[in-house]
């Protein structure tokens, strides 16, 4: 299991091509895709035969560089190279990898097995590597786009410059004249004459004047209200640290320290910043959070610029300690879902297309038929590398008219390290690419064959030429706007660059005058419909020949067609709907008329007398089964958001909100019956602008209802409650520096302030419950009062 | 040299309460906050209350320059986020901007970990402390006259260059994921300050470390590196740890030693690749404590912060010799330990990549550079076996010492028949044990280390080996009697 278990940080092998070797690559990330795939970023390893010649030179010279610096005589590294046979030596070229800073995309169904790669360290023999199967080293670092090869390693510089002056070690009894007063400030020490019990007293002492002075406190209380929360606040560091100090500078006298923990003015109150801000600091703290992510000089500038930046940062790692960070954490978690640690590739058994099927069908059968030929022609071949003449499964090896063939275990060698285990009549590099098989830029999808060729642009004048195919696939969509898919079903297009399209007159003249030819809206439908541009020309050339200058000119002239505005086309397609009645399929049935269930396995709770559902409360799991250290309560032990920040005075009910149009608007569209609304005439029929005061409190009205059938009983709706929150949120505010700055409402919407009057709510009286909740569902319907006056539909 | 078990020492701790709000930037790693909850945990640990806490001064602007370049000192000085405009080529030069970025109060946070380890610095000279703490320091990275790696001003070397004053030769021990290349830099061509950094290389920042960078003209020998590959765990990083650093003590005989214990070479760590628990990054320090040499630990690394401060806590207990709950306490950042608020972390299932043939080989390779060193004595040294670390040393020191020893402590006391001392006990009774040679070591003194522990002299006799063979011979007694 483990085997095939992937996890980002792994040196892997990806197939690309079933008769290539192996890519070698280590898993930098793995995404999943919206379609469940799951795609491996892979930083690449470059092999010998992959590097250009001129550079597999320097790769070469580099390698002697390293062998004669090992060559002390009695480090067993100098193995590597003389001791090393001419049958090593070549193995040894298959595992030397070139680390590449590139790093591409991959499907993650392509990975074949895992391997390792080392930087070399030379104090290891070479042919340690040789012995152990997967193993490969790297010393050099290549650049394919600049076809460099350097040696990853940064350098000590020496030099006045970057060394230090040594100062010469002091005789005895020579001063350099430090004075411990100047460096340092004692804030505790344990040389005194209190037990560990009576430090504990203290601290317990503490926290409890803490609790008082909380009880004392006018803000305090009202954002503890409840004594365990104020135990709690009393209980953070702040105060212990407080406790210590007071007990240092009393000089570890206890009676005296006890003693200065109430003076006269009252008990002494520590706040930290948790306990400091008040809860509608602490939202927009979060909302600001939300919008900036964690640039604090931004978050202060904008929304709290009454806190110095390190008050922010000082909240900001409190605030993680809070329900609201884990359930924001929460959030992030599903969104970065789709990047994973790891990944189940099971072994990948699929007969390869070099497969030769001259076994009679034994083992792979007819895989695709594609060796068919060959292994009827190689009958009689042995194995390229090794020379065995059986072997359970046979391998095309090169190019088919070349007829060679190997046996299965040099197979997996070759594609494992991109070479075969003996050197062979074809050399090292040569390989695949032997052939003079002429290539042409059209056969840049065939897979086989070319190790070496490069890939080149067949577009007219450009023939560039690439090392890989991947590089051809991103210059053709990059320099010439051509998607060619590559071998992986990578998406090689990058962004196109822009482009600006310039018309001549003529262009547009001829646009304009062959329109029969052109067809242009059918062209912009498929935009390969070919037009025939010599038509054009022609039949350009021929009208133009009919026309004066004048007529001309005219011609090149746009004119905007004038279609209406949206608005216009969208309410005058509205206004048909009410004579479509809702067909009776559409309407809800009536809740009486539902069948029931026999037995309710959850049925509700209770209904408090505000209409709220009364659920017992469970507390949780962890929070029980914590154990308290430090002789806390275990009711201390969690922090709920409420609990840590307090809550205002303003709205013990109900959470504040953070703007009232975070709320979504039902008002808007709303159809209420206005009639007795004074001058709102019915603009166009049905529409209305909301400019006057007192519709839009209609709106609101009606907005009110809806939430609480009831009427007003229930707790505050938001929007009204907030109008009573805290000032600063809305209003100017100085900061430090007595600048006035205004506090940005950000992307609200238009706000909305809603009245009542006597009116609205005589109305309102008029409107069945279950009107209003209906209304309240679909907004775009028109329900008539009984009072039965034109309805006004207001736009916002 | 000698190690000796854990003894009670005192302890002095720099921490400014400012310096956990200094704040780097939105999506930069490094975190000064996991100093501030270090501190946290230090207080409802109790530990605070064991040791001298300090405030330490903001170093100056004349101390810095003591190493870096006065054009250097004054840019940081200068430099502040709306005036970054101005500064565009200086940013360049000075490396600052990226890694490195400026933030508000940047100076003063420089100043307030510089000061720190020139405090600690100073304390050890003036002998008033034997471990000098300073979690705010440790920041490695920084050269002469550039900003690297998130640190700006090499508090370790204003630290090293003041020890020199009163140490002919000062060891630095750098046990972060990174090179420790600004110290290494720093003292590349002398010979009075020895680093040695254990530290991932290949593919990783910054770049330098090479097995094969031992130093330069007087320096030459004096800069050791090993260089580690992914997966460090406990085992494999004492069986490295140990013997190299014995090694160095032996050969370099250094007379105060700073340790660097940068935590991103814990398990988990958001940039780094090893595998240590909080408990074999902390034998490290144990380790180097036993040697009684006057000894400044700074913090460094660590981008977990959680595991930053795990591992901080553990490294002062450490040094304060009290062992603490593996509970962690409450305290305002409890909820970042979950889920499980436990003091010790448990390795991932990653894989080594360091085999213990390869540790062998580059061990070789840095015992043939040491031997080149003038201290060397002239026979072959054997490498000290890895029995230094000595689990049950911790008992010594909950015996009261007015009791009466317990029988465990005197039967630990055994002097062998070929020791001469003049150990309190001795005519208690003339108890000799009779236990065969062959597992005897000498317990080895050191003249400096008793001179010092006069006030406690029952402790001195036994050092680490003679428990430990005590313990393996008592089996044999009984086996070759009986």
């Amino acid at each position: 299991m483990t085997a095939n278990m992937y996890r980002v940080g792994d040196y892997v092998y990806f197939e690309t091509s079933s008769t290539f070797p192996y890519q070698i690559r280590r898993i930098e990330e793995l995404n999943k895709t919206p379609s469940g795939n799951v795609e491996a970023k892979v930083m690449c390893f470059y092999r010998r035969r992959d590097l250009p010649s001129q550079l597999i030179q320097l790769a070469d010279k580099h390698q002697c560089a390293l062998d004669e610096t090992n060559g002390s005589p009695k480090s067993d590294v100098s193995l590597c190279s003389d001791q090393l046979g001419p049958k090593q030596r070549h193995q040894m070229k298959h595992r030397e990898l070139f680390l590449s800073r590139q790093v591409e995309t991959l499907p993650a169904t392509h990975i074949r097995g895992k391997c390792s790669v080392t930087l070399f360290n030379e104090t290891e023999a070479l042919s340690s590597y040789l012995n152990k199967d997967d193993m490969f080293f790297y010393c050099l670092v290549y650049d394919p786009t600049q076809k460099t090869l350097l040696a990853d390693k940064g350098e000590i510089r020496v030099g006045s410059r970057y060394q230090c002056d040594i100062q010469q070690l002091l005789r005895d009894g020579e001063s350099d004249g430090r004075e411990l007063a100047e460096t340092e400030a004692l804030v505790w020490t344990p040389n005194h004459n209190l037990s560990d019990r009576q430090i504990d007293q203290v601290l317990v002492v503490s926290r409890s004047v803490g609790t008082f002075a909380r009880a004392l406190d006018c803000s305090s209380s009202v954002k503890q209200p409840s004594l365990h929360m104020s135990a709690a606040a009393a209980s953070r560091d702040i105060t212990l640290f407080h406790a210590m100090d007071t007990l240092h500078r009393h000089e570890y006298d206890l009676a005296n320290a006890m003693c200065s923990l109430v003076p006269s003015s009252g008990p002494v109150l520590c706040r930290d910043e948790m306990e400091e801000w008040s809860a509608s600091e602490a939202n927009l703290f979060e909302e600001a959070l939300d919008k900036y992510g964690k640039d604090f000089n931004d978050i202060r500038n904008d929304f709290l610029p009454w806190k110095t930046l390190k008050n922010i940062i000082e909240y900001y790692y409190m605030w993680k300690t809070t329900d609201r960070y884990v359930q924001q954490k929460r959030v992030k978690a599903v969104e970065a879902e789709s990047k994973l640690k790891q990944v189940y590739i099971p072994n990948y058994n699929k007969p390869n297309s070099a497969a030769l099927n001259n076994n009679k069908g034994v083992l792979n059968g007819n895989s695709n038929g594609t060796g068919a030929d060959p292994a009827v022609a190689l009958g009689t071949k042995a194995c390229e590398s090794c020379n065995v003449t059986s072997s359970t499964q046979w391998y095309a090896w090169a190019l088919p008219h070349m007829q060679c063939r190997v046996c299965e275990q040099c197979w997996a060698y070759w594609k494992k390290y991109g070479g075969l285990k003996m050197p062979t009549r074809f050399g090292d590099s040569v390989d695949f690419d032997g052939s003079a098989k002429k290539r042409s830029g059209s056969d840049i999808e065939d897979d086989k064959g070319m190790g070496h060729r490069p890939h080149r642009c067949n577009i007219g004048g450009c023939a560039k030429e690439f090392k890989l195919k991947a590089h051809l696939g991103r210059h053709y969509a990059t320099a010439h706007g051509i998607a060619v898919r590559a071998g992986s079903p990578r998406p090689v297009m990058k962004t196109r660059t822009a482009f600006y399209l310039l018309t001549t007159p003529l262009t547009r003249l001829s646009r304009r005058l062959c329109r029969h030819l052109m067809k242009p809206k059918h062209a912009a439908r498929c935009p390969s419909y070919v037009i025939n541009l010599q038509a054009v020309k022609q039949e350009c050339a021929v009208q133009m020949a009919n026309k004066t200058h004048e007529e001309l000119q005219q011609l090149l002239l746009y004119c905007k067609r004038n279609r209406g505005s949206v608005t216009a086309i969208a309410t005058r397609l509205g206004t048909l709907l009410p004579d479509a009645a809702t067909p009776q399929w559409l309407l809800l049935t009536n809740k009486t008329l539902l069948p029931q269930p026999d037995v309710v396995a959850f049925p509700k709770p209770p209904k408090a007398p505000d209409g709220s559902l009364m659920y017992e409360r469970v507390p949780n799991k962890p929070d029980a089964d914590k154990i308290p250290v430090n002789n806390m309560s275990p009711s201390l032990k969690r922090r709920a958001y409420e609990e840590m920040n307090g809550i205002d005075s303003s709205c013990l009910n109900a959470p504040p909100a953070k703007r009232m149009s975070k709320e979504p608007m039902p008002i808007s569209r709303h159809p209420v019956a206005s009639s007795a609304l004074p001058g709102t005439g019915p603009l166009a029929g049905n529409t209305a602008l909301s400019s006057n005061a007192d519709q839009y409190q209609m709106m609101m009205a009606a907005a009110v209802q809806a939430h609480t059938p009831a009427g007003l009983s229930g707790p505050m709706p938001r929007q009204v409650a907030q109008v009573n929150g805290k000032p600063k949120i809305a209003q100017m505010t100085r900061s430090g520096s007595g600048r006035k700055q205004v506090i940005s409402w950000m992307d609200a919407p238009d706000d909305l302030y809603f009245k009542a009057t006597e009116h609205s709510k005589k109305i309102r009286r008029q409107i069945s419950s279950v009107e209003l909740r209906r209304a309240a569902r679909k907004p775009w319907r028109y329900f008539k009062t009984r009072l039965d006056e034109p309805p006004v539909v207001v736009l916002d | 040299m000698t190690t000796q078990p854990h003894s009670r020492k005192r302890v002095c701790y720099y921490y400014d309460s400012d310096i956990g709000n200094y704040y780097y930037g939105q999506g930069h790693p490094m975190k000064p906050h996991r100093i501030r909850m270090t501190h946290n945990l230090l207080l409802n640990y109790g530990l605070y209350r064991k040791m001298e806490i300090y405030r330490p001064h903001k170093a100056t602007a004349e101390e810095m320059t003591k190493f870096h370049s006065d054009d250097y000192i004054r840019f940081l000085r200068s430099i502040r986020p709306d005036n970054m405009a101005e500064y565009n080529k200086q940013m360049q030069r000075f490396n600052v901007g990226e890694d490195c970025p400026v933030f508000d109060g940047l100076y003063e946070f420089c100043q307030l970990s510089a000061g720190g380890s020139v405090a600690a610095a100073v304390k050890l000279n003036k002998q008033a402390s034997e471990i000098c703490i300073n979690w705010g320091g440790g920041l490695h990275h920084a050269k002469k006259s550039e900003a690297s790696g998130f640190c700006y001003v090499n508090d370790i070397v204003l630290g090293i260059l003041e020890l020199l004053k009163y140490h002919q030769r000062v060891l630095y021990i750098d046990i972060d994921v990174h090179h420790g290349d600004g110290v290494e830099e720093a003292f590349y061509t002398t010979d009075r300050v020895m680093t040695v950094s254990f530290h991932k290389y290949g593919e990783y920042f910054p770049g330098t470390g090479d097995l094969r960078d031992i130093g330069a003209g007087k320096g030459k020998y004096y800069a050791v590196n090993i260089p580690l590959r992914d997966g460090m765990d406990d085992e494999s990083y004492e069986s490295i740890f140990v013997p190299i650093i014995s090694k160095v003590m032996e050969t370099f005989q250094p007379s105060a030693v700073v340790l660097q214990c940068g935590a991103d070479s814990l398990t988990g760590d958001r940039l780094g690749c090893f595998n240590l628990t909080v408990k074999g990054h902390g034998k490290c320090v144990e380790f180097v404590k036993k040697y009684n040499l006057p000894f400044m630990m700074v913090g460094g690394g660590g981008y977990t912060i959680r595991n930053v401060s795990r591992a901080w806590t553990y490294e002062t207990s450490v040094a304060l010799g009290v062992d603490i709950a593996n509970e962690l306490p409450y305290n305002d950042y409890f909820e970042y330990f979950g889920p499980d608020f436990k003091l010790h972390i448990s390795p991932s299932n990653m894989a080594n990549q360091n085999t213990q043939e390869y540790l062998e080989k580059i061990k070789t390779r840095l015992f043939e550079n040491l031997r080149m060193l003038p201290h060397a004595p002239g026979v072959q040294v054997q490498a000290i076996p890895e029995d230094a670390i000595n689990e049950e040393s911790d008992n010594d020191d909950k015996a009261d010492k007015d009791e009466r020893l317990p029988q465990k402590e005197l039967d630990k006391r055994i002097v062998p028949d070929n020791e001469f001392s003049d150990s309190e006990d001795e005519g208690e009774g003339g108890r000799r044990d009779n236990r065969s040679y062959k597992n005897r070591k000498r317990p080895r003194l050191d003249k400096t280390t008793e001179s010092k522990e006069e006030e406690k002299p029952k402790e001195e006799v036994k050092s680490e080996k003679s428990e430990e063979s005590s313990k393996t011979s008592s089996d044999d007694t009984t086996t070759d009697t009986g």
